[in-house]
């Protein structure tokens, strides 16, 4: 109990720290309230025109009191409208979570799904063809950058074969999974190769020290399957790293696949928060940044009890304090 | 323009590294938005192509339409504003999508003038000061409000007062009801305003719902959710994502739409938008970058309508009154323009598709000259020449400033501009990058030496009086619409005496006249005229001129650079 009030202060404090920083450094970006008045009035206003749309939106307040009022709105829920095109920021960002989230999981499950397979088997057969073949094309995807494999992507399975709608249009997945699938699929596969590699070397190198130990050597000798040597008894002392790095790709893919969310046009956060940016959207932005540290917050809980299980050690040393 | 009609034969290396070179832009840019909406530099018009005046040639299939069907247009930007006439910052892409909701009160006719369309008359007094609008009888607005003098009143109100299309309608001083004649508004003006029709085939000229209008002055969400009287109603609209509206079965002007319902779907980048018509997700496209253009045109499998009338002009804005700065000396600004290479733009990085701009005015504009005064060879001599009787006159460090966007082609502009100045004898020329959002505004508020732009299409030189009339300039860090902060008053005189002119040759001669002006004072540095390309699948038929209810044929296209009246699309099914 004392664990969990610890993490939700943490996570106030957070989203605290962060969306104040945030209000802040938003009044530093090059154009300040101008670009907000341009793109809301247009070029012909004039000076009082330009000093309504100030007034208007608030921006007229200093820093500190415009913040207190994006907390209070926020503690309300009444978030307000996005300056460009009066939606709710409530709906903005409904519309955006669910993207980013599918495309979050949909490629953790691909990377994970392939890379822990291939690592495991890679570490058991160290330097064979298998595993030389598997390092060289985790190197050769993890050198190659998503604005290039998300084109050759679409090249091959929306230009040639016309599998693939291109752009993606995005469907719920209860309403249309097959449109949903269909839309998630390259956006997926773009994100998940570097993915992939990654999380494929980092587990493939603990691996082969894991299996190294004394304890597996123990295994071996009172006969313990090749599967379940693996996958009973070295991976799970050898998740640590991979874990780890799962969890901070979870919340820098949220926020940070802007270019394959711009590429197959999906409106999920990253696109959204980067947009709302170069508009100087103050209070959209406040409020994708609560989501993102939101998620970032929960991502490290998960992770930390996934240590736990991971080893009992941690849990033990948890429970004396 | 015209249609493709070969079988394609797809490169796919080629497609690939334009794939590759379309993300990257997206990777360069970080997601800010459209690198084509609203200027470009030399590589979107044509050196091969004729200029054109006339539609595509008809087939017998186009000369029966089949109704129903339905067609996903990609565009090039999404607004991203209020849909309300008022306060949309419209640029090609917005009118593309809105017009289809919104009917204008005139429409550009074929004959290079104005007639009524959702009006029934627009009718000037004697000395062009009032002019009295009568709304076509028995219109409904798609909410059932009426159209009537009223909304009309309603309407041109808000226009009067709206920021955008406020400084249009700036000599406007009064809108009424016809005390006579419920159906009709009067329209008084401060000055002679012969050409004030032309005002009303844009954005001044949509007309919405007063109803809606009146709802969403309440409900700020009901904003994106446009009611008009044209051919479509308005269905969903997802910022970014797409705008989609269905056929509006009781419009006024029949048989139109033909399309059960339309699409409209934002894909910024030219060369995504093309896989995106390849890939079979889009039916029809619009385009303005060079190589997309040329791509179209040897794709044989889809069909290219090319538009070049009465478009834009890509060219390099200078401020030319800003206190102290070197290019309020005319000779110093005619050396840029004799230093710099524009069809050499065109054909390395404009892939060949463009035709070097002379002036404001393309081949299909009044006011065009074969011959304007303006450099049109680079003379490298010349402008070394000038450049050191500058400096000769002015001691000290001759520095100047270039202002671009991030996307990579108007970069590369930039920097074969930068070296060319510095060759002749600038001592330091400075690129600024600015991203999209910030980019018109650095122009209004005039915090800018060299800026590249487009701008100026159109019909009647009155609809670039706002441009470079001085009243429209004001001090640097205010915003105006005269980017320039031009102020010539033999220009004033001009643009006044043809706002007041109804007269075709007076207006033509005043036309002209300016065109030579622009050439001699080198006030801007001309790149190239503009050309879109109309991309389609071959089952997607149109866009066509058709017969507007004065018995006119349209202009082809739809007055406005890279747009056309999507309500005679038809689709074979």
């Amino acid at each position: 109990m004392r664990y969990v009030i610890r993490k939700l202060a943490q996570t106030m404090f957070v989203v605290v720290v962060v969306t104040f920083v945030t209000a802040v450094a938003l009044r530093f970006l090059p154009g300040g309230n101008d670009v907000i008045v341009g793109l809301k009035a247009g070029p012909g206003a004039t000076k009082e025109q330009a000093q309504q749309v100030i007034k208007d939106l608030g921006l007229d307040k200093s820093i500190p009191s415009q913040y207190f009022k994006w907390v209070k709105d926020f503690i309300t829920g009444n978030w307000g409208l996005t300056f460009q095109t009066n939606e709710t920021i409530a709906s903005a960002l409904k519309r955006a979570v669910p993207v980013s989230a599918y495309l979050m999981v949909y490629a953790q499950l691909v990377a994970l799904g392939l890379a822990v397979p291939t690592a495991v088997w890679s570490a058991y057969k160290q330097n064979s063809r298998f595993d030389r073949a598997a390092t060289t094309s985790a190197f050769g995807m993890l050198s190659v950058p998503n604005f290039i494999v998300a084109p050759v992507l679409v090249l091959l399975f929306s230009v040639q074969r016309k599998w693939i709608p291109f752009p993606a249009t995005y469907h719920s997945l209860w309403d249309s999974p097959i449109e949903h699938f269909k839309a998630f699929v390259l956006p997926t596969v773009t994100i998940a190769i570097p993915l992939y590699a990654g999380y494929m070397r980092v587990l493939r190198a603990d691996m082969i020290g894991t299996l190294q130990s004394d304890f597996i050597t123990t295994a071996r000798a009172k006969g313990v399957s090749t599967p379940a040597l693996l996958f009973k008894h070295a991976l799970r002392p050898s998740l640590f790293s991979i874990v780890t790095s799962a969890a901070v790709q979870i919340g820098a893919l949220m926020g940070g696949v802007v270019i394959v969310e711009t590429f197959f046009t999906l409106n999920g956060m990253g696109r959204l928060t980067v947009e709302s940016i170069f508009r100087h959207e103050y209070p959209t932005v406040q409020y994708c940044v609560v989501v993102l540290a939101l998620v970032y917050v929960f991502t490290n809980f998960l992770v930390d009890l996934a240590y736990a299980w991971i080893d009992p050690r941690v849990r033990v040393s948890r429970a004396l304090g | 323009m015209g249609h493709s009609s070969r079988p394609s034969r797809r490169r796919p290396g080629r497609l690939l590294a334009a794939l590759v070179l379309s993300i990257g832009a997206i990777a360069a840019a970080c997601g800010g938005g459209d690198s084509k909406s609203s200027q470009t530099t030399t590589g979107n018009t044509d050196s091969t192509a004729p200029a054109t005046t006339a539609p595509p040639p008809t087939t017998a299939a186009e000369e029966q339409p089949v109704p129903g069907g339905n067609v996903v247009m990609a565009i090039e930007a999404d607004t991203s504003s209020p849909w309300r006439p008022a306060e949309m910052l419209c640029a090609i892409a917005c009118h593309q999508v809105i017009r289809n909701i919104y009917d204008t009160l005139a429409m550009p006719n074929g004959d290079g003038s104005w007639s009524p369309y959702l009006a029934e008359s627009l009718t000037p007094n004697a000395d062009y000061t009032e002019w009295k609008i009568t709304a076509r009888a028995g219109v409904m607005f798609h909410d059932s409000t009426p159209f009537d003098g009223a909304a009309i009143v309603e309407n041109l109100t808000r226009a009067k007062n709206g920021i955008t299309t406020g400084a249009i309608l700036r000599s406007v001083t009064t809108v009424a009801i016809d005390p006579a004649d419920p159906m009709t508004a009067v329209v008084t003006v401060e000055k002679p305003w012969a050409a004030f029709p032309f005002a009303m085939m844009g954005q001044s000229g949509y007309m919405a719902s007063p109803t809606w209008l009146k709802a969403s002055d309440a409900d700020a969400t009901l904003k994106s959710k446009p009611v008009g009287t044209g051919p479509f109603v308005y269905e969903k609209y997802v910022p970014n994502e797409v705008f989609s509206m269905k056929k509006n079965a009781s419009y006024w002007n029949k048989p139109y739409p033909y399309l059960d319902s339309i699409e409209f779907r934002p894909i910024p980048d030219a060369l995504s938008r093309r896989e995106a018509l390849l890939s079979g997700t889009v039916d029809i496209l619009h385009s303005a970058n060079g190589q997309t253009i040329a791509d179209a045109r040897k794709d044989t499998a889809n069909k290219l309508t090319e538009i070049s009338n009465n478009g834009e002009t890509a060219y390099s804005l200078l401020h030319v009154t800003q206190d102290g700065s070197p290019l309020t000396d005319k000779s110093l600004r005619c050396a840029l323009a004799y230093a710099t290479d524009d069809k050499g733009l065109i054909d390395t990085i404009g892939a060949g598709v463009a035709k070097q701009a002379n002036g404001p005015f393309s081949p299909t504009q009044v006011g065009y000259l074969a011959e304007t005064g303006y450099p049109m060879t680079q003379d490298m001599a010349k402008a070394k020449e000038l450049v050191a009787a500058y400096k000769a006159a002015h001691p000290g460090k001759l520095t100047i400033s270039l202002a671009t966007t991030q996307d990579n082609t108007n970069l590369v502009t930039a920097q074969a501009q930068q070296q060319w100045w510095t060759e002749a004898g600038f001592d330091e020329v400075t690129i600024d990058q600015i991203d999209q959002a910030q980019y018109i505004l650095t122009a209004a508020l005039g915090k800018f030496q060299v800026f590249q732009w487009r701008n100026h299409g159109g019909f009647d030189l009155d609809q670039q009086y706002y441009w470079w009339h001085s009243s429209g300039s004001k001090p640097v860090g205010e915003l105006a619409l005269n980017f320039g902060r031009i102020k010539d008053t033999k220009l004033d005189t001009l643009l006044d005496r043809n706002r007041a002119s109804a007269d075709a040759a007076e207006k033509k001669q005043i036309a002209e006249d300016v065109n030579k002006l622009f050439g001699e004072e080198c006030y801007n540095l001309w790149g190239s005229w503009s050309i879109w390309g109309i991309m389609s699948k071959p089952t997607v038929h149109g866009p066509v001129v058709f017969e507007l209810p004065d018995g006119k044929e349209t202009a082809f296209g739809a007055g406005i650079a890279g747009t056309f009246y999507a309500m005679n699309l038809w689709v074979e099914h």
